[in-house]
């Protein structure tokens, strides 16, 4: 029970930061908790289930251009666009997934590397529903439903992806605590035997994708209103890979790590770029030295000394 | 009608046939043996049979249902539980968790988005159950993969006898054990032989503990069924003395 004490502690902490916080430390803390939405996102993936995704980013670029495109040509409410986007990523993920399935290890990564290095040249393509190499720009935050105006606002925005992030992290941590995450685990230790067990590991990759997807969508979809436009690059590989280094540098696997990792990751990249213009090859050392040094992460660097704490 | 029948069961790689023609009949409450020297097809038939491998040629019925050509999950989920020659475990969780996941993959309710509680409490009790009949009790907190060899071959069959399985499709179970584990082994399988509920498939190339174990024994060399009888009758078989003590060209 610890765990949802600190569960609690957190989500009093983040729910009071506007009232202490200057407006843009605010920003950059709501595109952390975006960011850390789609790290954790993958963890479900990567850290539980061991498949690595090298094209998360199409989660995210799906969810982003979605939810862009919705708001720029229908009247539909925020939250109902942002859901609406998160979902579409979900599904689409089912026959990505289902394609990717079809190998496993490296093949499985390169696959997905593929599929989002695909989306993004369609991205690129589709001038009409896409904006081309312009992307999408101006995309508006509509009221309601119910004439609700407060996500309009910037503290409210930052609520709303609160709300998402809390949301999803205990849907994340049901799911991994359920029979269903105890089949994941199997599979992440021993495929084969899982398989032979009678479990179908293949329907159960494929569920773990599309909700992995539809989450990462979910960040995507609240990026885009967020930052006001949505672009390529949200597709671009790099993206994809930098998500990855979240997820390992948080540690992955506790679901948590992966968000710190994710504002980690945003916190450094400020700092440094502030002194270099090649802030990536600091990040890329710090990097190389989580992975020979702390393997377990961030998470896991704080939980070895207060082992208590160790099952959130 | 026999529980389990493989009728011409083959299996070509190219010009080699690992299996040849085999067919046989396991009878439920049986304990049946496959034997023979190294490379005879033993695993290779195991394979055919739970799926692992597709069979050139012929087929295998359980229960009167064709399992041919079905993924070895589904003839999982129809009532065979193997296990591997080579141990195949799920090392960082404990015992309790390996045999509890493999009981959980047999409950109807393993899909429900809820109830998961009630799931994993009838598992874990399945599971409890199938490590005590292998005296597995006292180290059922441990990590998998911290056991000794002997404990992690016992695991395996406590995996599969936790799925409650019509059939258990034991592959070399004493495989890779010292003569002491061996006979302590030996002693917990026939132990749980001893009411004659299990019907049970057997690899093994130890004589000492097919004769131990088995009511009726299949010999195979080469891919081919060379004797099928009860133990009396393939002990004094010539062609069997001459499969195992002509060498293992």
């Amino acid at each position: 029970m610890t765990g949802w004490r600190l569960f609690f502690l957190a989500a009093i902490v983040l729910a009071a930061a506007p009232f202490g916080l200057p407006i843009f430390a605010m920003t950059l803390l709501t595109e952390a908790l975006i960011l850390g939405l789609l790290a954790m996102s993958l963890d479900l993936m990567v850290g539980y289930t061991r498949l690595i995704s090298f094209g998360h980013a199409a989660a995210y670029g799906l969810g982003a251009y979605a939810s862009g495109y919705l708001l720029l040509h229908t009247a539909l409410p925020l939250p109902v666009a942002v859901l609406a986007a998160a979902l579409l990523a979900g599904v689409v993920a089912i026959g990505v997934a289902w394609v990717c399935t079809m190998a496993t290890g490296v093949s499985f990564s390169m696959l997905t590397l593929a599929f989002a290095q695909l989306l993004y040249a369609v991205a690129f393509k589709w001038t009409s529903v896409t904006g081309a190499s312009d992307g999408l720009a101006g995309i508006p935050r509509h009221p309601g439903p119910f004439g609700i105006t407060v996500f309009q606002t910037k503290n409210g925005y930052y609520y709303l992806v609160l709300v998402c992030l809390l949301g999803a992290y205990v849907f994340c941590r049901a799911l991994v605590s359920s029979p269903f995450g105890a089949v994941l685990r199997g599979i992440r230790e021993n495929e084969a035997k899982t398989l032979s067990l009678g479990y179908n590991t293949r329907l159960y990759k494929i569920a773990v994708v599309a909700l992995s997807f539809a989450l990462g969508g979910l960040a995507g979809a609240l990026y885009s209103p967020f930052a006001g436009f949505a672009n390529t690059e949200l597709l671009f590989w790099l993206f994809s890979g930098q998500v990855l280094i979240m997820v390992i540098v948080g540690g992955q696997g506790t679901l948590i790590g992966p968000i710190l990792g994710a504002a980690f990751f945003m916190l450094l990249e400020h700092v440094l770029s502030a002194y270099t213009e090649s802030w990536a090859l600091f990040f890329g050392l710090i990097f190389i030295g989580f992975v020979m040094f702390a393997p377990q992460g961030i998470w896991g660097l704080l939980t070895s000394r207060r082992p208590k704490n160790a099952r959130i | 009608m026999a529980l389990l029948e493989l009728d011409g069961l083959t299996k070509r790689y190219g010009g080699l046939v690992a299996v040849n023609q085999v067919s046989m009949r396991v009878e439920t409450g049986e304990v049946r043996a496959v034997i023979g020297p190294n490379g005879a097809g033993k695993t290779s038939l195991f394979h055919l049979i739970t799926g692992v491998v597709r069979a050139t040629e012929g087929e295998v019925r359980f229960d009167g249902r064709k399992l041919t050509g079905l993924s070895s999950y589904q003839i999982c989920q129809a009532g065979l539980s193997r296990t591997f020659q080579l141990t195949s475990l799920f090392p960082e969780m404990t015992a309790r968790e390996n045999a509890r996941l493999s009981a959980q993959a047999r409950l109807a309710l393993r899909w429900q988005p809820y109830g998961g509680a009630a799931v994993f409490a009838e598992a874990a009790r399945r599971g409890d159950e199938a490590l005590e009949r292998l005296g597995l009790t006292d180290v059922a907190n441990r990590p998998a993969g911290l056991l000794s060899h002997g404990d992690q071959r016992l695991l395996e069959v406590a995996m599969a006898l936790a799925q409650r399985p019509r059939i258990l499709l034991l592959d070399e179970p004493t495989q890779g054990l010292s003569v002491e584990e061996t006979l302590s082994a030996v002693e917990t399988l026939s132990g749980l032989l001893a009411d004659g509920q299990l019907t049970v498939l057997l690899v093994e190339h130890d004589m000492e503990v097919v004769f131990r174990l088995a009511q009726k024994i299949t010999v195979l060399h080469r891919g081919t069924v060379i004797a099928d009888d009860v133990p009396e009758v393939v002990k004094a078989d010539a062609d069997v003395q001459a499969a195992y003590l002509g060498g293992y060209e």
